[in-house]
């Protein structure tokens, strides 16, 4: 096998700051090849991606090193050939597939844009078989479609037919399959697999994902703090890694199964939604008395024991956001009902559903929006202690804010800093404190550890699992990642457009589902095979 | 006696606030700290005190009174109709004496010629020597070695003061050891040197008003330099006044139907659509122009063309005020509908807290700095727009210094040969710094209180 592409001592600065952010880069990726580039955010990996294609950011200066491409150094050659570089030879494909397209150009002309051929009428045909060998199989329709009326898989398999269009011997994929629901990934992996096999590609594969690298490269380089520190075959990886930090990310993806409690003799329910409906009016016109609806939680019934962990698991729009916005008055209920500690929330008056408020809380999914940018830590740990609490006094305050941040494993000083001077997972760890400090009975937690690395979602998970076993509050955990949610619930539901299509409890669905969407979302959980 | 006009109280209201303001940020470490990263950038405190000495130039300016003048048995006596400024007090050599007509700055004579009498028999043409400065030297004879001379003076008196205020607060600071924040501030050398800058220009000025026109004069012979100062009030008056009426409209409208909507936003939307689609200088017109049909009818009512003069600028901030809101609000719906769906925002309603604290609390800190930053540009664009409305007419009264009224003068000194250029240099001399600092000021005050830009904290 011969030699594709080489990056040789590859360093790089922030030009502002002088500070090395990429510090001697070296790998090898071979002819039809597939090399998966792993580490957290900030290892320096989507920028090493970058560098070889030289689109850099203007603030970033390449110091030291090379980049070879057939033997030719890359970092050398002037704009105009590398232009042609990055039309023929190497090609990229970007995270988002929904902001990668301009929305206000078809498939077909977005698509025409890739080719260097003039002829209309062949490139039409070129086109559609193009899209048919990334698995569009009525091209001829979709090539008059606009992005906005494909799905995201589909989006992001017109991307890939855009890369490869020109026939590439390098594809960079930076994290192709994050934003993506997992069944939908296993599509895109298993075709990037088959073009790999079909067209000699080689593929630098970008990921924090180590079982998505595991299922699709050869080889496996894992960086930190803008350095490679480790490389291996991919089956070699697996089995022994070498470095710590490897082995720390590896031990992140398996989650200590939850022992079997005890059948608690709490029998009482800490939560009970029956038969909850939850429709929105769409697009209301001044004109027409027709509603029409769209079905966002239909007939779902869930019930939660008190101390117990119940998940809903469904990809994405599927309701189970609504139902988690239901619950805490977020979205209006169109019919069902909703018991927190056998009390009807829809029923209480307002005063009550104030005193009840401090029972259930929930953690959002993103830690960068869900804390004012432009408060101090104490100002938002105190803003619903305040509220709900308003006899409390200064030193009893004092005192439960110290407490709960060294429950979430935090010190007294983060009270007097703003939220942007923390790192995703502290900020996590600071919401969890807001409603921690309320004493909540039942916590919904919402995609917790979905925007945070690996290592970090490990710590939240332990963290959360910790304040169960102390304090006995009821969880009600949503989330797209069925291996996830499996080692940390006792019971499960499984939804699909609003509905429950399966409910139990977790180890029956896991391993003897008879749902035929449950085994469909199992199989297509990418899992590490050794 | 003291009078009070119309646009007097409303200045004296906006520096009590002013005022108010800074005794809260004293009082409240937090802000404080925030503001004090402002006093330690270059540009935040040289726009700082420019802006300062501006206003109060405008407040100096805003303190009318009239003059008593005592009959001839010197014990009985009647108040002038004449309202007189504390400033016009202070700036005595430039506001007692005029001449004829125009004269180019530091100019002995006047800049036409004119058929002078030597004698009773011969005539001659000549330009006519001026009748009060220009021809008054202090120290020497030689224009150039005079004006040097009184340069170098003037610094020195100007190094002197600024020394004994930075000494008087400086020390005041030191006594009071308990707030570290304020004596770090004036701890400082950038600060003493804009200090002294800003009084040694100004005292240059003053010293040479003495002896020369620095800024020529107009065509009936009032000094230049004079006019612009007193146009100081005018521009800040409409800059801030403007802004206060327009402000309220502007936040709570744009808020609530953002962050309520349904209803609510319709309505607001069709409000300020409906005052969009009507053209602003029309409005404007027509308002001004009911404005003075209404004096005409009423003469009574106002005593003196003080009076009237003061009304119209008053009327003008109001009608300006009323048209300038919607850009804002426009901007301000979008933000707040953006942050009602932000997580923060739902956190807090999962607290149960109610709207109006929600909005106090989330949506109004996220906001401010389009606040900010629009009103300074506003500020600006509306002391411009002073300029625009007074050349066709429709501004501020003809007898009120401004510099839109300067210019639109200058529209025939520039069509006539030679041209009379130092009006217009004035004026836009004068809009340039003001406009200039405001701009600058409002950059480092967004940087401020950005949390994120986080320069503060390294």
């Amino acid at each position: 096998m011969s030699k594709l592409l080489n990056v040789k001592n590859l360093s790089l600065e922030i030009k502002s700051s002088n500070k090395n952010i990429l510090k001697n880069i070296n790998f090898d990726i071979y002819k039809s090849e597939i090399v998966s580039l792993i580490g957290e955010s900030g290892s320096g990996k989507s920028l090493t991606a970058l560098s070889i294609i030289r689109l850099l950011e203007k603030s970033c200066r390449i110091t030291d090193g090379e980049i070879n491409y057939l033997n030719k150094n890359i970092l050398l050659l002037e704009e105009k050939k590398m232009r042609a570089i990055r039309k023929n030879e190497i090609s990229m494909i970007f995270q988002e597939p929904m902001r990668s397209l301009n929305p206000v150009m078809n498939i077909y002309d977005q698509l025409k844009e890739s080719y260097t051929v003039k002829n209309t009428k062949n490139i039409k045909k070129e086109i559609i078989n193009n899209l048919v060998s990334v698995g569009i199989s009525d091209a001829e329709r979709v090539i008059s479609l606009y992005p906005h009326q494909l799905s995201g898989g589909m989006k992001q398999r017109v991307m890939i037919a855009m890369a490869i269009a020109c026939k590439p011997k390098l594809l960079i994929a930076d994290e192709p399959t994050t934003s993506l629901d997992v069944t939908i990934q296993k599509q895109v992996l298993d075709l990037l697999l088959e073009l790999k096999n079909k067209m000699n590609m080689s593929i630098l594969f970008i990921t924090h994902d180590l079982a998505v690298a595991s299922q699709i490269s050869d080889k496996i380089i894992v960086m930190r703090d803008g350095e490679i520190i480790e490389k291996a075959n991919t089956t070699n990886f697996f089995k022994n890694p070498k470095n710590t930090y490897s082995k720390s990310l590896l031990d992140s993806t398996h989650y200590l199964k939850k022992e079997n409690k005890k059948e608690t003799n709490h029998n009482d329910n800490t939560l009970d939604i029956k038969n909850l409906r939850v429709y929105f009016e769409e697009s209301k016109s001044f004109f027409s008395k027709q509603k029409k609806f769209i079905k966002a939680v239909d007939d779902v019934s869930i019930k939660i024991k008190t101390g117990s962990t119940h998940a809903i698991v469904g990809e994405s729009g599927s309701g189970k956001t609504t139902v988690a916005k239901a619950v805490m008055g977020l979205a209006k209920i169109t019919s069902g009902s909703i018991k927190i500690q056998n009390k009807d929330i829809s029923n209480l008056s307002s005063r009550e559903t104030i005193n009840h408020r401090k029972n259930y809380q929930m953690i959002f999914q993103d830690p960068f929006s869900s804390l004012n940018p432009r408060m101090r830590i104490g100002a938002i740990i105190k803003e619903g202690l305040c509220f709900l609490n308003p006899e409390i006094n200064k030193k009893e305050m004092d005192f439960l804010l110290e407490d709960v941040l060294y429950k979430v494993g935090m010190t007294n000083d983060a009270l007097k800093k703003y939220p942007h001077e923390f790192s995703g997972g502290q900020r996590q760890r600071i919401a969890i404190a807001r409603v921690l400090v309320l004493n909540p009975k039942l916590l919904i937690c919402d995609e917790p550890t979905s925007s945070l690395d690996v290592t970090v979602q490990k710590q939240v998970i332990n963290l959360l699992t910790e304040i169960q076993r102390r304090s006995n509050v009821s969880y009600l955990f949503i989330s797209h990642d069925i291996k996830l949610v499996s080692s940390i619930s006792d019971t499960i539901s499984v939804m699909k457009n609003g509905k429950v299509v399966e409910s139990g409890k977790t180890f029956d669905i896991i391993n003897h589902t008879k749902n035929e969407y449950t085994k469909k979302l199992l199989s297509s959980v990418p899992q590490i095979i050794n | 006696m003291v009078t009070f006009l119309l646009t007097d109280i409303f200045f004296y209201i906006i520096i009590l606030s002013l005022f108010l303001y800074i005794r809260y940020v004293i009082n409240t470490p937090d802000i404080l700290e925030t503001w004090s990263y402002v006093f330690k950038n270059k540009t935040g405190i040289l726009s700082a005190i420019v802006l300062s000495f501006f206003m109060m130039i405008a407040f100096l300016d805003s303190i009318h009174f009239k003059e008593k003048i005592y009959n001839n048995d010197k014990k009985s006596y009647v108040y002038s109709s004449e309202i007189k400024s504390l400033l016009d007090t202070i700036l005595i050599p430039m506001y007692e004496n005029t001449e004829k007509s125009y004269s180019s700055p530091f100019s002995g004579h006047l800049y036409t010629k004119e058929t002078i009498k030597v004698s009773d028999k011969i005539e001659e043409r000549d330009y006519p020597k001026l009748l009060h400065k220009g021809n008054h030297n202090k120290y020497f004879e030689n224009n150039l070695y005079n004006i040097f001379l009184t340069l170098i003076i003037a610094l020195a008196k100007s190094f002197l003061i600024s020394i004994f205020i930075y000494l008087i607060i400086f020390r005041r600071t030191l006594f009071k050891k308990d707030n570290r924040m304020i004596s770090a501030l004036f701890d400082n050398k950038f600060l003493f040197l804009s200090v002294f800058s800003i009084i040694s220009i100004s005292l240059v000025l003053y010293d040479l008003s003495f002896q020369y026109y620095v800024l020529g004069t107009d065509k009936v012979g009032v000094d230049v330099l004079y006019k612009s100062i007193k146009s100081i009030r005018t521009g800040i008056l409409i800059g801030t006044l403007t802004t206060i009426v327009m402000l309220p409209f502007a936040v709570f409208l744009g808020i609530f139907a953002g962050y309520i909507g349904g209803i609510v936003d319709d309505i607001i939307q069709y409000i300020y659509t409906t005052l969009n689609s009507i053209p602003s200088v029309l409005l404007i017109a027509s308002a001004i122009l009911m404005l003075q049909v209404f004096m005409a009818n009423n003469p009574l009512e106002f005593e003196n063309i003080y009076e009237r003069a003061d009304m119209r600028l008053f009327f003008l901030c109001m009608i300006l005020g009323l048209t300038s809101w919607t850009g804002l609000c426009r901007l301000l719906r979008g933000e707040s509908m953006k942050l009602r769906e932000v997580e923060y925002v739902q956190a807090s309603k999962t607290f149960g807290l109610s709207k109006f604290s929600i909005i106090v609390r989330h949506v109004m800190p996220n906001i401010m700095h389009i606040v900010i930053i629009t009103v300074v540009l506003d500020f600006s664009a509306l002391v411009l727009a002073e300029a625009v409305l007074s050349y066709v007419n429709i501004g501020v009264d003809p007898t009120t210094y401004s510099w839109g009224n300067m210019i639109n003068a200058a529209r025939l000194e520039m069509s006539r040969e030679p041209v009379v250029w130092w009006s217009l240099f004035a004026a836009f001399l004068f809009m340039f710094i003001l406009v200039l600092f405001a701009n600058l000021f409002s950059d480092v005050v967004r940087d401020a209180f950005d949390p994120r830009a986080s320069k503060h904290y390294e």
